[in-house]
């Protein structure tokens, strides 16, 4: 019965959008309360589906749109956890913005923006065809886009906008070519598709994966790879991660936390079984993911903008849900579900570190933390929750991170064994710096004495409490949820029939006869107890630099030292991209293209009018207006007219 | 009812009331009815029309020219209804946009009309003597809109424009005479009537290949000029550039679609039956348009040059889903004809708005109007981000039918265009309209004012139609894509169908 | 009786001397002259061939020659004599104010 609304969860935060659009002006928080009641409702829904499904049904729901395509929607396992996690998180958000936002003047339009934004992330969840999913996709870039630049007097805020909308819109371009390749391949298939059916929807696609040549699936999974990476902010497309900061602290959270950066992985594991066939897709999808975790986690050693921080430590906790996902190679599609895990838990616990930070600057009106120092005497609440927070994210044993993390360099650990050691490896490297850059920054920001002059108070109840609940999640959830939760999702592809088996074989993972893989039962004991060692030695290793300070930070590092410029500036990468990529390269064939449409392409036109113009005014000489003149040739003219007869008469013509 | 040829009177009554009114107020207010009618008209019309039919509809043919083999032919089908209905509704709000018109709004109303009349005569049309009238017709008011109404170069502007499009038009028309005088009915009279003539150009008894690839290449070089493709685009940027605000959105909306709506009709029923050559060059012709144009339209200085030239990118795709020959892609090439028309409206009134409030339209020197001017902003934003081709907004729909459907035929060619203009289409449009709207509020413009209310209401309207037509395609591609099976079959003629 | 050639002879010397005329003056009144001169070797021409052959078509129509010369006589002078108001000239050279 619940299904039945299903389509609400979307309209339902449209209309608040709407309602907040027109009216939110004259209403107090600018609306905000439509925007949390929407979402809210979502949730209620979204559970009371939950309720329904659980645990061997799916919902699908189809109409026509135009051409070959539908509207439809799918909610199966995958589907409902992230409605369930985005709808939850969401709405914490939002209740926590009202007192956030509280005074600002454009609340009306951050509350209808972020309205839209969660409208676009479930629709993009609950989609059940590849075109639908990528409409909410852009949207949900459009709605990152205008809340990025919420504050859009700020020139930083306005760039960093553009930035994210154009360096996501580079991985959207993979998306559409991944899309355009698909719909064509199934359509040279021509399969007889029953009434309502359509070539981009999901079931059909699973169905059809091994139908489709390998090659082109290879292609197909790295344009779609390309998408994911773009919105994903995985290497080398993460470069407008950390800028999104520029928004409101409650949009980070958003983006970093349950909608858009999840997006990417999501369309991956949706896509799963087609990455699965595809030869060498999910090897690539591993190799970046362990990068970016690493990559990003060496920058975020250095920053010292607590957002900057918290939005790096994103970046490296969405590498490691790739490599979880792209690990798949060797241990199937288990894998689906172990990312989707630390893709929740890491929601939870990001949520409520971004909105822990949020409430920190609230108070101390800066987001840099050399100015802070010992804000936890006088912010309790923020500093425990924030402390519950980043001892998920360093993985210390029992919290949430820690199940959800070591699990993935768990399977990481089989892929070695199996296919090869450089992802693990690469991910337990971050997984090491994680705990530390995340302990520094706890460490720095809330111990110690005051280091600026900054408003010592507690933040409203209302943002309190969403910390409160976050707190508990990113606490419990790991501990409570992991095994029904690995049950549940590997399910989730039983429901189309996909024959893993089968795709393994096309995409090579598995020979045709032998089953897939070792149990992995074997691992040595080091393996085992690595994730405590790492979790809790970066932890001591953060705390003897910044909390006992019995070592100084410049042992290690100086001013000077190359690499630690290297990593403050981002490996450079914004140096290459916008300032070189962008500005010299891109706009420079602008320029030389307008000087060609000026020089030779008008130019020629203009020749040619040029002469026919010369021509004429050359001619016209010869009408000169004298009147004795054109008698003179007329009578002339009659002479040779006359003679020319009269010889023509003579000769016989 | 003669419901198309009532659409096509009303307006010319409309111009000559108008043009003899003695204040604005009249003039405008004649306008404002005599293109409601219209629009009235042309609802009732895309009400009425039956959606699976094959046949013309709403025919009407009465005889003009007997000696000659002229019929006064109008008719429509799913290529020109959806037009149709773009230029009853372009015309209505681009007279509510010129609402405060101060210089000679008399004429200025007219011409407006007579434009109308002019395109609704194209898009109608079914005898090509009637349509060249109509083609030609066109050109006069929007010479006049330039030149009278222009900017610093407004003759230059005019003259280039005429000239130009004019001499294109002259070798269609020569096309047209060539096909005119090959064939012969059967009972040995010439015949001017579209249909029969495009229906002959399939029998290589009457039209030998060399003739026909010749009569060919005129008919394109006439269609590919107005719409217009690399490299005969240049007319455009200085015609935009130097004309009025509301002959720039006719001249964007709907005479560039005239380019298109000549593909559709003329060139892709004789595509089959000429060179293999052909194709690629216009594929070829085609991706340059949307590749070149992106790049130009990211060099240009100039708010409203940059639109031109994303007309051309945006005008490429027409072409590139035209030629592809697919069902899906010359459907979505005919929705994009639709959707460019609604959406480049309000990138040329946005540009048009900054001009006149702000005193400039160099991307440069503006900045912050957002501060200032919300409402419009807002407006123009949409506008912008509708035109970057966001879904849930028409041009999405419109380039990934042409994508999706091209990559059948001319995959290449259509992966050059996914990799290299999408991105800089986005880079533009966003680059443009951070500038202008974004920043904190130059000290010089602090006493600029929202826009006029009959400006936003323009701009809303096509926000909203954009919208609905990105929300619901089906709305018009139904009709089109029982037309898009039409383009690709054998040409039918009206006697066949048992119209006439 | 006179021969009709002899007519015809001084009708066309008549024409050549107004032609030469015509070609060579700049001055306004001896244009009108000149074109007098054409005129009326017409006029001859015309009312010798009536003559010649009984027939009085020719000499109607040079009875209307005479009037439309005398009309265009009127009309020739007045816009000399404006010209010469104007300019203070009949030199036809000189009054060029149309040419490009």
């Amino acid at each position: 019965m619940y299904a039945d609304y299903a389509y609400l969860i979307v309209a339902m935060p449209v209309l608040a959008f709407v309602l907040c659009i027109f009216f939110g002006w004259h209403l107090p928080k600018g609306g905000g309360f439509f925007t949390v009641l929407a979402t809210f409702g979502g949730l209620i829904l979204s559970l009371g589906i939950f309720k329904e499904i659980y645990p061997d049904k799916i919902v699908h729901q189809s109409i026509p749109w135009f051409a070959n395509f539908n509207v439809g929607i799918l909610i199966d396992p995958l589907a409902i956890v992230m409605l369930l996690m985005v709808t939850f998180v969401v709405t914490l958000i939002h209740t926590y913005a009202l007192g956030y936002m509280d005074g600002d003047p454009g609340a009306a339009r951050y509350f209808a923006e972020a309205a839209l934004f969660t409208a676009a992330m479930l629709g993009l969840i609950y989609s059940d065809n590849l075109l639908q999913l990528f409409i909410f996709w852009e949207l949900v870039g459009l709605c990152s886009f205008l809340l990025i630049g919420f504050w859009y007097r700020k020139p930083s805020a306005a760039a960093a906008a553009k930035k994210a909308f154009l360096t996501t819109r580079v991985g959207d371009v993979l998306f559409l070519a991944a899309l355009v390749l698909l719909y064509n391949n199934m359509a040279s298939l021509n399969l007889a598709l029953k009434p309502g059916e359509y070539l981009l929807q999901f079931p059909v696609i699973y169905a059809h994966i091994a139908q489709i040549p390998p090659t082109q699936l290879t292609f197909i999974a790295l344009c779609l790879l390309g998408g994911a990476v773009g919105k994903s902010g995985q290497f080398p497309l993460h470069v407008w991660l950390p800028d999104a900061m520029e928004g409101p602290t409650t949009v980070s959270a958003m983006i970093h936390a349950a909608t858009m950066v999840t997006a990417g992985v999501y369309l991956v594991a949706r896509m799963f079984p087609l990455f699965y066939a595809a030869p060498n897709a999910l090897t690539v999808v591993a190799l970046i993911g362990a990068f970016t975790g690493l990559f990003a986690a060496t920058m975020g050693l250095t920053a010292f903008d607590i957002k900057r921080v918290l939005a790096f430590s994103t970046v490296s906790q969405l590498g490691f849900m790739m490599a979880g996902l792209g690990v798949g190679a060797a241990v199937g599609v288990a894998a689906v579900g172990v990312s989707i895990f630390h893709l929740i838990g890491h929601s939870f616990f990001k949520a409520l570190l971004f909105l822990c930070s949020g409430s920190v600057i609230h108070a101390v009106g800066t987001n840099d933390m050399r100015e802070m120092g010992g804000v936890g005497k006088y912010m309790k609440w923020t500093a425990y929750t924030m402390l519950i927070g980043s001892l998920s994210l360093a993985g210390f044993p029992l919290f949430t991170g820690f199940f959800s993390k070591d699990e993935i360099i768990k399977i990481a650990y089989e892929y070695g064994v199996q296919i090869n050691y450089l992802p693990y490896i690469m991910l337990i490297c971050a997984a090491t710096l994680t705990a530390i850059y995340t302990f520094r920054l706890w460490f720095v920001a809330f111990t110690g004495e005051p280091r600026s002059d900054y408003h010592k108070h507690e933040s409203p109840w209302i943002m309190i409490g969403p910390l409160v609940l976050l707190a508990v999640f990113a606490l419990g959830f790991g501990f409570f949820a992991q095994s029904g939760f690995y049950q549940y999702l590997d399910t989730n592809f039983e429901h189309y029939g996909v024959d893993f088996h089968a795709l393994g074989v096309i995409g090579g993972h598995i020979s045709e006869a032998g089953a897939a893989g070792g149990e992995g039962a074997g691992e040595p004991f080091i393996v085992k107890i690595l994730p405590y060692i790492i979790a809790i030695g970066g932890i001591l290793v953060a705390m003897l630099f910044y909390y006992w300070h019995k070592l100084d930070p410049g042992l290690v590092t100086s001013e000077r030292d190359p690499i630690r410029r290297l990593l403050l500036k981002g490996y450079y990468q914004h140096e290459i991209f916008t300032a070189w990529f962008a500005e010299t390269v891109v706009y420079g064939v602008a320029i030389l293209f307008n000087l060609i449409d000026i020089k030779i392409v008008d130019g020629v036109l203009n020749k040619i009018s040029e002469v026919t113009v010369g021509f004429g005014g050359n001619l016209r000489k010869v009408q000169t207006g004298v009147v004795q003149n054109y008698i003179t040739a007329v009578v002339l003219g009659i002479v040779v007219l006359v003679i020319v007869i009269e010889i023509g008469m003579k000769v016989g013509l | 009812m003669n419901y198309i040829s009532l659409m096509i009177a009303i307006p010319l009554i409309g111009a000559i009331i108008s043009f003899f009114t003695r204040t604005r107020a009249q003039a405008r207010m004649v306008a404002l009815i005599a293109s409601l009618v219209p629009l009235a008209i042309s609802l009732q019309m895309y009400m009425g029309f039956d959606k699976t039919s094959k046949i013309m509809q709403f025919v009407e043919s009465y005889t003009w020219i007997p000696s000659i083999g002229v019929k006064y032919t109008v008719g429509v089908d799913g290529i020109g209804l959806p037009l149709v209905l773009l230029s009853t509704i372009v015309s209505v709000l681009v007279i509510i946009y010129s609402w405060g018109e101060d210089k000679r709004p008399n004429q200025f109303f007219a011409l407006l009309l007579l434009n109308e009349v002019g395109v609704l005569g194209v898009f109608t049309a079914l005898d090509f003597f009637l349509f060249y009238i109509f083609w030609e017709i066109v050109l006069i008011p929007m010479f006049f809109l330039i030149g009278v109404w222009g900017g610093p170069r407004k003759d230059y502007a005019a003259i280039k424009f005429f000239i130009y499009t004019h001499v294109a038009s002259l070798v269609m028309l020569l096309a047209i005479f060539a096909l005119y005088f090959t064939y012969h009915m059967p009972d040995g009279s010439r015949t001017f009537d579209m249909l029969t003539l495009l229906q002959a150009t399939a029998d290589p008894k009457i039209f030998p290949p060399g003739l026909l690839n010749i009569i060919f290449a005129g008919l394109l070089l006439g269609f590919l000029v107005k719409m217009p493709a690399f490299p005969f685009h240049t007319w455009l940027p200085d015609a935009h550039v130097e004309a009025p605000t509301a002959g720039s959105v006719v001249l964007a909306a709907l005479l560039l679609k005239m380019g298109g709506y000549g593909i559709f009709r003329v060139i892709l029923p004789i595509l089959p039956h000429v060179n293999k050559i052909f194709v690629t060059v216009i594929a070829i012709i085609a991706v340059l348009s949307i590749v070149y144009g992106a790049f130009l339209a990211l060099a240009q200085k100039d708010l409203k040059k940059m639109v031109a030239y994303s007309s051309v990118s945006h005008m490429g795709f027409v072409t590139l889903g035209a030629v592809a020959f697919t069902w899906m892609s010359i459907q979505g090439a005919m929705f994009q004809q639709f959707s460019h028309g609604l959406i480049t409206c309000v990138l040329f009134m946005s540009a048009g708005t900054i001009q006149h409030t702000v005193g400039t339209r160099v991307i440069g020197d503006l900045g912050g109007l957002a501060d200032r001017m919300p409402k419009f902003a807002f407006l123009m934003l949409a506008g912008f981000l509708a035109s970057l081709g966001l879904p849930g907004m028409s041009g999405f729909v419109a380039e990934f039918m042409v994508l999706t459907g091209s990559y059948a035929t001319l995959p290449v060619f259509t992966m050059i265009v996914v990799f290299t203009s999408i991105a800089v289409t986005a880079g533009y449009h966003l680059w443009a309209t951070q500038k202008v709207l974004f920043g904190p509020i130059l000290k010089k413009y602090l006493q600029v004012h929202d826009a006029h209310s009959y400006e936003l209401f323009s701009m809303s309207m096509i926000i909203l139609l954009a919208i609905l037509f990105g929300v619901r395609p089906n709305l018009i591609t139904d009709i089109m894509g029982v037309a898009a099976y039409q383009v690709m079959g054998p040409v039918v003629t009206l006697t066949q169908m048992g119209v006439i | 009786m006179i021969p009709v050639e002899l007519y015809i002879l001084l009708a066309s010397i008549m024409f050549t001397i107004g032609l030469y005329g015509l070609v060579t003056q700049r001055n306004g009144i001896k244009l009108m002259m000149c074109i007098e001169l054409l005129l009326n070797s017409a006029n001859i021409n015309l009312v010798a061939f009536s003559a010649n052959q009984p027939n009085v078509d020719g000499q109607v129509f040079a009875l209307f020659s005479i009037a439309l010369a005398a009309a265009e006589a009127g009309v020739g002078f007045a816009i000399l004599i404006s010209l010469y108001r104007l300019y203070g000239t009949i030199e036809l050279d000189n009054i060029n104010a149309l040419r490009w």
